[in-house]
């Protein structure tokens, strides 16, 4: 038995986000003596703490909060100067992800519990799991959710794989090489995709999208809009000829608009699967009823211009969440002139230029205009001589993003590299705040590309400006103690990510948490990463935070292992929002009573 | 040479306005590069935050970029880690103009507000006893308010902001070893008076050309008002053109003070969003001056002063505590220290560049 009075429950701050309840809850207890706050504490001072431990006669500490490991020392080193036992004191999580949501309440409830009644959360919200149904959803088709799929697939599972465009591949498809190796992106990708194209245990549901989710763990009942794609899959052969003869012109999402494609498309060469699609927001037909020539001109008569969309019901056990990110729309940096000037550009319009198969083969070229005035990319347009890329833009900075998106410094090293690759005598340039290299392999990678004539410049690029038709970027040389103002031809602006467009609906659809930026909440970051709150929901890939190709595909693995050992169990565990706070309390005083 | 390092610069700092937030400061150059004054000599105000971050002292002490920066507001508003990079150069400028007073009431003044109400309660109640010396008669009040405001420019030119611009100029020229011929000082002499009168470089900030207007009419009122008053006797001429002057340059002043004051309570702009107690009390003594000779001139076309003497020993106060306490320890100072940081830095890069 745990004597009464004897402890005292330090929160790391005042709680708040309908937290502060936990303040209240955790002085009723007859064990608990006192209730403080770190705050009223001077961390330098271990007698502040130890004297109010002496004066209270409190036996063993619980420190609360977002991340109540960084009072440790303190209150251990404070423990041992009032000649208590140092380790007598329990360290509870409050965890920032999920405190904004107040449903959370009895489960840190739960947490403080078990600290003050002396027993191990784990063993008090074990559960004895559900049933599961095998089959498994994979929802969003990039890197990570391919992974997952092929794992998941591999091991004999049923997985049904939902991609809201026309084509699997996600972000990685467009990109040309990867780094730090600069293996060809398509070589890792494409065979992948193929792969989940042709398997048999894998169903796949592009053009498709999540609307809502019920169930629990184990028992899932997902309601998934389709699209239609007006363009039967079974019996296309993608001659083509329907795109040969449409009329319409939109920018290419895949080409991330450096080119025009038309309203009948395949997104591009690889796609899986490798069939047309009819854009219904672009058709004359579809929108005003007249036109329709695809449909005459296909030799096989697989075009169904008045398709409507559909909704189904499908049964899952568990589901692996691997929608991936937007880009930050650079547009809101005015002062980096995009949108304004032609040639600067996004990093992932950069990207699709370098590419090999994007629409100039290649090749670095200025940006021309179409007949009817778009900015389009050509093959035979003139290439720039120089080139500056800026780093961090919308990342790291309290008026847009504030998180690091961890992927730009390495990216912007790669096109660099690129860049001096295809046009060998190019200037160069590179502004950074801090170079970020963090990766296996990344820092040789950044002292290799360092050697090959690239300026690489500490300081953040304040604006571009056009002057007599150039472009002039101003920053500060910090290592070189000196002003910038460099005119380029071209400016690749570094662009971060962001979550993704419906993230926030789909949370909302699955019952799971997000950060204060939008990023899915994993349950905890060092040894629940793809768990979520909830039983047999999991998360994958860049929509749990910023992340490179091989972090997104070890979590895609990572997520796999998990549906793959609830399905060999059999069971699957309820996650931490389906238990209730007086199931856990029932199982604290059983544990309790077997122990005496 | 050895330099000291001193941690306690920064909480010093914060004495003098600094929000606690400068701290962080990531260095990525970003405010250095937004602004439009800085040039290679003078790269700020990234490397100002680096010397406070290091506690620099006396490179801090010795540093003249402070002045050159007119607080436009662009590194503030384009900051990312928002650390205020401008009130920062705000605070290091009161907190210079501290370094280089004597007297040490500057920093008084600066960071404790009791000190500078007591200061202020006891300017005017030497006034009032001044007051009560003359029994209340008008016109030798007004006599010995015309004789004091001479005396009070005299002492201040020669017992303080003579001996403090020597101390900025040990500081920032002689401490920092720059040995200029004294042909480049002479030369000099035409840009700090045009600068001293004009702010000629606030300029270059783009969105500046409003305020810019408004600042240079503030001196050019001022300065003439203060002409009009001491040198022409306002008060007592009967000159048509002189009072009409008068009456222009004063209504100048109150009115496009007013503005300012405005501003400040608004907090639109980057540059009025912080307002440590000195800016205030500038502000609204410059208009109190302005407006208080106003009206005093008024009553007295009107023939109603003598009955309205309070007033005039209103105007008196005010006067006497800008000039005692406003003009040598405040943000007066300013006006000087901008124009001869100008100068200085001018002697400074023409010596290092060649």
């Amino acid at each position: 038995m745990v004597k009464q009075n004897s402890r005292a429950v330090i929160f790391q701050e005042r709680m708040n986000s309908g937290l502060e309840k936990l303040e209240q809850f955790a002085g009723e207890f007859p064990e608990v003596k006192e209730v403080w706050f770190a705050t009223d504490f001077s961390m330098k001072d271990k007698k502040s703490l130890s004297t109010r431990i002496k004066e209270n006669g409190v036996e063993k500490i619980i420190v609360a909060g977002r991340s109540p490991g960084e009072l440790k020392s303190f209150v251990s080193a404070s423990l041992a100067d009032a000649g208590k036992n140092p380790e007598d004191l329990t360290l509870v999580s409050v965890n920032g992800t999920i405190l904004s949501d107040g449903d959370l309440l009895s489960v840190f409830k739960a947490k403080i519990l078990c600290a003050v009644k002396d027993v191990h959360f784990e063993l008090a919200s074990d559960s004895p799991g559900n049933e599961v149904n095998k089959k498994t959803l994979v929802i969003g088709a990039g890197i990570a959710g391919i992974q997952a799929s092929l794992e998941i697939a591999n091991a004999g599972i049923d997985v049904t794989l939902i991609e809201k465009t026309g084509t699997i591949g996600g972000h990685m498809a467009m990109f040309d090489k990867t780094f730090p190796t600069l293996d060809c992106a398509a070589c890792i990708l494409t065979p992948k995709m193929v792969e989940v194209g042709q398997h048999q245990n894998i169903e796949l549901l592009t053009y498709s999208e999540v609307l809502d989710v019920s169930g629990e763990a184990g028992d899932y009942t997902v309601k998934v809009f389709k699209k239609t794609r007006r363009v039967d899959l079974a019996t296309c052969i993608g001659c083509g000829d329907c795109t040969e003869k449409c009329p319409v012109n939109v920018p290419s999402e895949f080409d991330a608009g450096t080119t025009m494609r038309k309203a009948i498309y395949i997104p591009f060469p690889q796609a899986v699967p490798n069939k047309y699609i009819l854009d219904g927001d672009n058709c004359t037909y579809v929108q005003k009823g007249k036109c329709g020539v695809c449909a005459k001109v296909c030799p096989v008569e697989c075009i169904y211009l008045d398709d409507k969309d559909e909704t189904i019901e499908i049964k899952v056990g568990n589901i692996v969440v691997a929608t991936g990110f937007k880009t930050f729309d650079a547009e809101k940096v005015e002062r980096f002139g995009y949108g304004k000037y032609p040639n600067v550009l996004t990093s992932l319009e950069f990207e699709r230029l370098l590419n090999a198969a994007g629409p100039t083969g290649g090749s670095i070229v200025f940006r021309s205009k179409d007949k009817k005035g778009n900015g389009i990319f050509e093959a035979n347009s003139d290439s720039p001589e120089r080139i500056a890329l800026i780093h961090c833009v919308g990342s790291r900075d309290e008026n847009y993003n504030t998180h690091c998106s961890r992927v730009c410094c390495m990216y912007s090293l790669k096109m660099a590299h690129l860049v001096k690759e295809k046009l060998p005598d190019a200037d160069v340039s590179e502004y950074y705040i801090d170079m970020r290299s963090f990766g296996k392999g990344y820092e040789e990678f950044y002292e290799r590309i360092k050697k090959e004539g690239i300026d690489i410049i500490r300081g953040r690029t304040a604006k571009v400006e056009e002057k007599n038709g150039n472009l002039v970027l101003r920053s500060e040389d910090i290592e070189g103690m000196k002003l910038i103002e460099k005119e380029v031809d071209m400016v690749v602006l570094s662009v971060g990510l962001e979550p993704g467009e419906d993230s926030q609906k789909l949370a909302k659809s699955l019952n799971i948490l997000t950060d204060d930026i939008g990023w899915f909440a994993e349950l905890n970051s060092t040894n629940q990463t793809v768990n979520t709150v909830r039983g047999g929901i999991f998360v994958a890939g860049v929509c749990q935070g910023p992340k490179d190709i091989p972090d997104s595909v070890a979590q895609g693995s990572a997520a796999a292992a998990r549906v793959i050992q609830s399905v060999i169990n059999s069971k699957v565990k309820k996650g931490l929002s389906d238990l209730s706070y007086n199931d856990i309390e029932t199982k604290v005083n059983e544990l309790i009573s077997t122990e005496e | 040479m050895s330099t000291v390092v001193n941690p306690d610069l920064n909480a010093k700092l914060v004495k003098f306005g600094n929000k606690s937030e400068w701290n962080e400061c990531y260095h990525c150059g970003n405010c250095t590069a937004v602004c439009s004054l800085t040039e290679n000599e003078n790269l700020f105000p990234r490397k100002v935050i680096r010397q406070l971050q290091m506690g620099l002292k006396d490179k801090f002490n010795s540093n003249i970029d402070p002045w050159l920066c007119y607080y436009c507001g662009d590194c503030s508003e384009t900051c990312p880690r928002d650390a205020n990079p401008g009130e920062m150069m705000m605070s290091a400028r009161r907190y210079l103009t501290s370094v280089y007073d004597w007297t040490g009431l500057s920093g008084l003044f600066f960071k404790s507000v009791p000190a500078l109400i007591i200061a202020f309660v006891l300017v005017a109640v030497s006034i009032i006893g001044v007051g009560y010396a003359k029994q209340f008669n008008l016109e030798s009040i007004m006599e010995f308010g015309h004789v004091f405001e001479k005396m009070l420019i005299f002492s201040v030119v020669v017992l303080i902001l003579i001996p403090n611009i020597f101390h900025m100029f040990w500081l920032t020229i002689i401490k920092e070893k720059i040995k200029a011929p004294f042909l480049l000082y002479v030369k000099g002499i035409w840009d700090l008076f045009l600068h001293m009168f004009t702010q000629k470089k606030s300029l270059k900030c783009e969105k500046n050309t409003f305020r810019w207007f408004e600042h240079l009419l503030v001196v050019f009122g001022y300065i003439l008002l203060l002409i009009t008053t001491v040198f022409l006797n306002w008060f007592s001429t009967e000159n048509t053109y002189i009072i009409w002057f008068g009456y222009i340059v004063g209504g100048l002043v109150f009115i496009i003070t007013f503005d300012f004051i405005l501003e400040r309570v608004k907090k639109k702009k980057e540059l009025s969003k912080f307002s440590h107690p000195s800016d205030w009390l500038f502000v609204i003594w410059l208009f109190l001056m302005g407006f208080t000779a106003f009206i005093v001139r008024i009553l007295i076309d009107t023939d109603l002063i003598s009955n309205n003497l309070w007033l005039y020993i209103v105007h008196l106060i005010v006067i006497a505590q800008w000039g005692i306490l406003i003009v040598p320890f405040g943000k007066w100072t300013h006006f000087l220290y901008r124009s001869f940081a100008v100068y200085f830095a001018n002697i400074k890069s023409a010596e290092l560049n060649s």
